[in-house]
């Protein structure tokens, strides 16, 4: 809205809850336009919740979301949707339609949102399965295709409005090695040719090494870490080290203590 | 005594949250049925269509078998007693008047229910479990317009055609037995349910379809919107989907007969 502000998407303490237990408590991030964010952590830290309330799925308990200066929080559904438009999500089961073909998935947004003719909306269907790798897929029913094909798929799709921001949930889940580095190219294929932002909630470390320009570290709801790879990787936090080392949590602890909680004497 | 307090302001308050959500749905519904589409945005007519094959022309023959055999059973039924008085030609009035007001709605909704009602929940759960409720939303897409509404009219539309259709089937149920089985002349038969029918019976039957139709399309896809967690989730509310359902148009039947037949 007001020019080409540098910072794409700005997160101003951000709480998020579920009933009473508090998710994340007092995010602050910034992600820059053009780059890839990613956004690491362990299991159960709220990362796919941040990921959830970024591209409005949820509404926070409080603090604002600022995408392109407008503030997403508090706009209202309805004025969402103009917003929605420019912003494209993969998520982790890939989430395409069982009911449609890949092609007719791909064309959704395009037959809902504009009124360009079939066979224009067909070209574009095609052009962005290619961009993906899947050319020749349209006829195929999501249940035909393999994991990272269907995430594929699910990137066409989300790259069918040509968007300005991308979010992926955790894209290369339950790929293997091969298919996983694929899929990372892919979105650095993406960032670079389309200067896409992107904003990637995973916890590969080899994916991370691949794609990021800039690493968000959340731990129980907060920040621990945010900066480049690098800086992150020097940073003397023992989280942050742990995570990076990939080092288990240290395993005994009490004897006496563990004793009385079996044998139920305390 | 404060468990229980507790837990009737935990019913009492979930009871009324559930209200605030079927209310929405309702709302919305009609928004992206009547509203937008003057605005110009579009109703799935395709997908609408599809639906109303699915739901009146496939399930037909189901609804068509059984409403035959009812009304096989009504005319044994009062055969057995009417035969003593020499008076089996009433079986016309009864089984068309039974058929009319009240068998033919209420059976071809229950079935509704039972075979497209749960499918509607088994869709949209499914969906919801792999995310693709929150892609709808994610693209900016409407789910009550996308999911719902097409579901919506189908329903509205089929129902009342086969509870039409399965008025006619039910009668000629008991026509097979009074003229086959208990040789009535099949002219006095048909002329006999013509003289017991009135255009109140008709229409009181057709009102109640309705209502019934919209009953089973909401009620499925409110229970389809409540799945959480997987398979379990989904095979919970398509259960809980049919069991509200039939308790609801039991409920919307009382109302209507009581309105026309008892004020």
């Amino acid at each position: 809205m007001n020019g080409e502000t540098e910072n794409i998407i700005e997160v101003k303490d951000l709480v998020v809850k579920y009933g009473d237990r508090t998710v994340l408590n007092g995010i602050n991030l910034t992600v820059k336009r053009g780059e890839v964010f990613v956004i690491l952590g362990g299991s159960g830290c709220g990362k796919s919740t941040l990921l959830r309330n970024l591209v409005g799925l949820m509404r926070p308990y409080s603090g604002q979301i600022v995408i392109d200066g407008q503030d997403f929080t508090a706009m209202s559904d309805e004025e969402r949707i103009e917003l929605r438009r420019r912003i494209g999500m993969c998520f982790q089961g890939s989430a395409l339609f069982n009911s449609m073909t890949v092609g007719d998935n791909v064309a959704l947004p395009l037959r809902e949102h504009t009124r360009l003719e079939e066979s224009t909306i067909q070209i574009m269907t095609k052009i962005k399965l290619d961009l993906v790798g899947l050319g020749g897929f349209e006829n195929y029913m999501p249940s035909e295709l393999s994991g990272g094909m269907k995430k594929r798929a699910g990137l066409a799709r989300a790259m069918a409005m040509d968007p300005e921001m991308i979010f992926y949930d955790e894209p290369s889940a339950g790929l293997d090695p091969i298919v996983g580095a694929g899929l990372d190219m892919l979105i650095r294929k993406m960032q670079s040719t389309f200067n896409l932002t992107s904003v990637v909630v995973t916890h590969e470390m080899e994916s991370v090494k691949l794609i990021a320009d800039r690493v968000c570290m959340l731990k129980d709801g907060e920040v621990v870490g945010l900066g480049g790879l690098e800086t992150l990787k020097r940073l003397d936090h023992p989280f942050v080290q742990q995570f990076f080392e990939r080092r288990p949590d240290e395993e005994g602890g009490d004897n006496a203590a563990y004793l009385n909680s079996l044998t139920g004497t305390d | 005594m404060a468990a229980v307090l507790g837990y009737s302001g935990r019913v009492t308050l979930n009871a009324l949250y559930a209200g605030a959500t079927v209310c929405v749905l309702m709302v919305e519904t009609v928004n992206w049925m009547v509203v937008q589409p003057l605005r110009g945005k579009g109703l799935r007519l395709r997908s609408t269509v599809e639906h109303f094959v699915e739901f009146g022309v496939n399930s037909m023959p189901i609804v068509g078998m059984i409403c035959f055999l009812i009304g096989v059973i009504m005319a044994m039924q009062s055969a057995y007693t009417l035969q003593k008085w020499g008076a089996t030609i009433f079986i016309a009035n009864l089984v068309g008047v039974s058929a009319l007001r009240e068998l033919a709605p209420l059976m071809t909704a229950i079935l509704i229910t039972g075979r497209n009602g749960s499918a509607i929940t088994a869709e949209i759960g499914t969906m919801k479990v792999a995310e693709e409720i929150d892609a709808l939303q994610v693209m900016g897409l409407n789910p009550t317009k996308f999911l719902v509404v097409p579901k919506f009219l189908a329903m509205v539309l089929a129902v009342p055609c086969a509870t039409a259709l399965a008025m006619f089937i039910m009668i000629f149920g008991g026509f097979v037995v009074g003229v086959y089985v208990l040789g009535i002349d099949a002219t006095a038969y048909f002329n006999q349910t013509a003289l017991a029918l009135e255009s109140k019976d008709l229409f009181t039957g057709m009102t109640k379809s309705v209502f019934f139709a919209i009953v089973i399309c909401w009620v499925g896809v409110y229970r389809g919107f409540q799945v959480e967690g997987g398979a379990e989730g989904v095979g919970k509310q398509t259960t809980s989907s049919v069991v509200t359902s039939i308790f609801l148009i039991i409920i919307v039947d009382l109302v209507w007969t009581a309105l026309f037949y008892f004020s």
